[in-house]
């Protein structure tokens, strides 16, 4: 069996190729030829010239022609749904998108996605060849496996890159950590998160925030958005604070080993998806939390 | 110059609203009511932004049922001019939707169409790219600011690491994420006059419904333990200790 998987997030990137290079033969499509190559696909193949959705849709089409990939697996990023919603035009194969869970079992694949806004969890049986991975697929694993890695250009697209402005924040990834204090509109304003900070230091955890905290009211970058939108992260700890538990923020947390909440309003759904919970105002609940955590 | 925007909108069940049978887990959808999805408004609130700023017209496509005029007299009430329901919706089948939808986008000059990028109840996102490839024409994706100059349209694309500003020549395809505009409420009487606008319908023809079997649809499970301490002194005293383990 022949898989490709492409996505401009090396991280999913690696996670994709970790999950079926035991049963595959994995073809990887990147731009960073030397961090991929460190996870075991069969071949790596750079792309250089711009990462746009068109440019990339045309090479897979193309490698596709010459390979028959079994399956096209592709991270969920922007561009990678961009990419994969080409090209079930272009090859007229069907795809299945914002996949968690995926198995192959002949011509057949069975995956699971979230439904209604991650209110129900949908488990499909489909003659799909394009998977679109929602991150954390796999947990990626370097493997000494032997690639072949090869370079391909891309060809322009009719979109052109006027600028490329980095995103503050950017140094944390909070897919990766361990322990997690995650804030919400409860906070109140920017300036209370200076109350959060030494109880998520007491506790070792890095900061994160729901979608309202990160886009609407951009107290938090964006990259430490928790929920459906942003980033699913699965720490051993994960402290919600004045967070009400919408199902879209859930669907980013629902994977976390250990729930403890924080909310004021008792009847807050979040409560539902804890294992502790504690009904109070959360600058004070925190900082005398520090205090008994500290002893 | 006054530009021709077609913008595409979703009804979807009111997600909020709904609940699932608390002893199979399966959603409930009866008695749910309807809505516009969340990014469908913001469609047609940077489509009729647009028109006020340059003129030209704003056309609305939806693909949908019987039931979906409501989301379309929303549309004329926020400002639309013309509207094509294409009744016949088969469900969430993202290919098929692309399809009914660019066979009429094709009959209707333009200049951009206009799109949210990942619908609030199926999160594909895989229309924009699907409808791109369908009519050829180049597509800005989750765009968080649209910038008009003759021919040319210009997108700050919100990405996962960086924000890239991305241009081309129109006719072209645009989806818009959340963070574009906030969608405006239309005055009653903007509601009332829309309530008499005449919806042109037709049935979609020749779907072809790929094969997929559904081999569940549940509530994802929850086994957390859900102690709740509604005095808080005592709730510090036990969960301190829960973080105390838990961060060893």
């Amino acid at each position: 069996m022949k898989v490709l998987a492409f996505s401009d997030s090396k991280t999913i990137l690696a996670q994709i190729i970790s999950r079926f290079r035991d049963d595959a033969e994995v073809h990887a499509l990147t731009h960073d030829t030397e961090f991929t190559a460190k996870f075991g696909a069969a071949k790596t193949i750079g792309m250089k010239g711009d990462i746009l959705s068109g440019s990339v849709a045309k090479a897979i089409e193309k490698m596709q022609s010459d390979e028959g990939y079994d399956l096209i697996a592709i991270g969920s990023t922007v561009t990678g749904r961009e990419v994969a919603g080409m090209l079930a035009t272009m090859l007229s194969l069907h795809a299945v998108s914002e996949v968690n869970s995926v198995n192959l079992d002949g011509g057949k694949i069975t995956t699971s996605r979230f439904f209604y806004g991650g209110k129900s969890l949908l488990t499909e049986e489909s003659g799909a060849k394009i998977a679109v991975l929602a991150p954390g697929i796999a947990e990626a694993k370097e493997s000494p496996g032997k690639t072949e890695v090869s370079e391909i250009q891309l060809e322009p697209s009719a979109v052109r890159i006027v600028s490329k402005t980095d995103k503050k924040g950017g140094s944390v990834d909070i897919e990766k950590a361990q322990i997690i204090v995650s804030v919400g509109r409860g906070l109140g304003k920017k300036e209370n998160l200076e109350k959060v900070e030494p109880f998520a230091k007491a506790v070792h955890g890095e900061i994160a925030g729901s979608r309202p905290v990160c886009l609407d009211y951009g107290w938090l970058s964006e990259d430490r958005q928790v929920g459906l939108s942003g980033k699913k992260v699965q720490p051993k700890l994960y402290i919600a604070l004045g967070i009400s538990g919408q199902i879209q923020h859930i669907a980013g947390m629902r994977n976390s080993k250990l729930v403890i909440a924080v909310n004021k309003d008792k009847s807050a759904p979040i409560f539902e998806e804890a294992d502790y919970g504690i009904v109070g105002d959360l600058f004070d609940v925190i900082a005398k939390l520090k205090e008994k955590v500290a002893q | 110059m006054p530009y021709n925007v077609i913008v595409l909108i979703k009804q979807i069940p009111d997600i909020d609203q709904m609940k699932t049978n608390p002893g199979t887990g399966e959603p409930l959808l009866q008695n749910v009511p309807l809505r516009m999805e969340n990014l469908s408004k913001n469609a047609v609130e940077a489509a009729v932004r647009i028109k006020e700023k340059n003129g030209g017209k704003v056309t609305v496509l939806c693909f949908g049922t019987d039931k979906s005029t409501s989301v379309m007299k929303e549309a004329y009430a926020m400002g639309a001019d013309e509207g094509y329901l294409i009744t016949g919706y088969p469900g969430n089948y993202p290919s098929v939707t692309a399809k009914a939808l660019a066979s009429k986008i094709k009959e209707i000059p333009h200049d951009l169409v206009i799109l949210g990028n990942q619908s609030a109840d199926s999160y594909t996102g895989l229309l924009p790219g699907s409808i791109s490839a369908i009519l050829g024409e180049p597509l800005l994706g989750n765009a968080v600011d649209i910038k008009l100059q003759e021919k040319q349209v210009s997108v700050v694309s919100a990405l996962e690491d960086n924000n890239l500003e991305i241009t081309a020549e129109m006719p072209a395809i645009v989806s818009v994420a959340q963070e574009i505009n906030e969608p405006r409420l239309p005055p009653v009487l903007q509601i009332m006059a829309a309530g008499r606008k005449p919806i042109n319908q037709s049935a979609a023809s020749d779907l072809q419904v790929p094969e997929i079997k559904t081999l569940s649809n549940r509530a994802p499970k929850s086994d957390r333990k859900r102690i709740v301490f509604e005095d808080p002194a005592k709730g510090i005293e036990e969960v301190s200790k829960v973080i105390r383990e838990a961060i060893r």
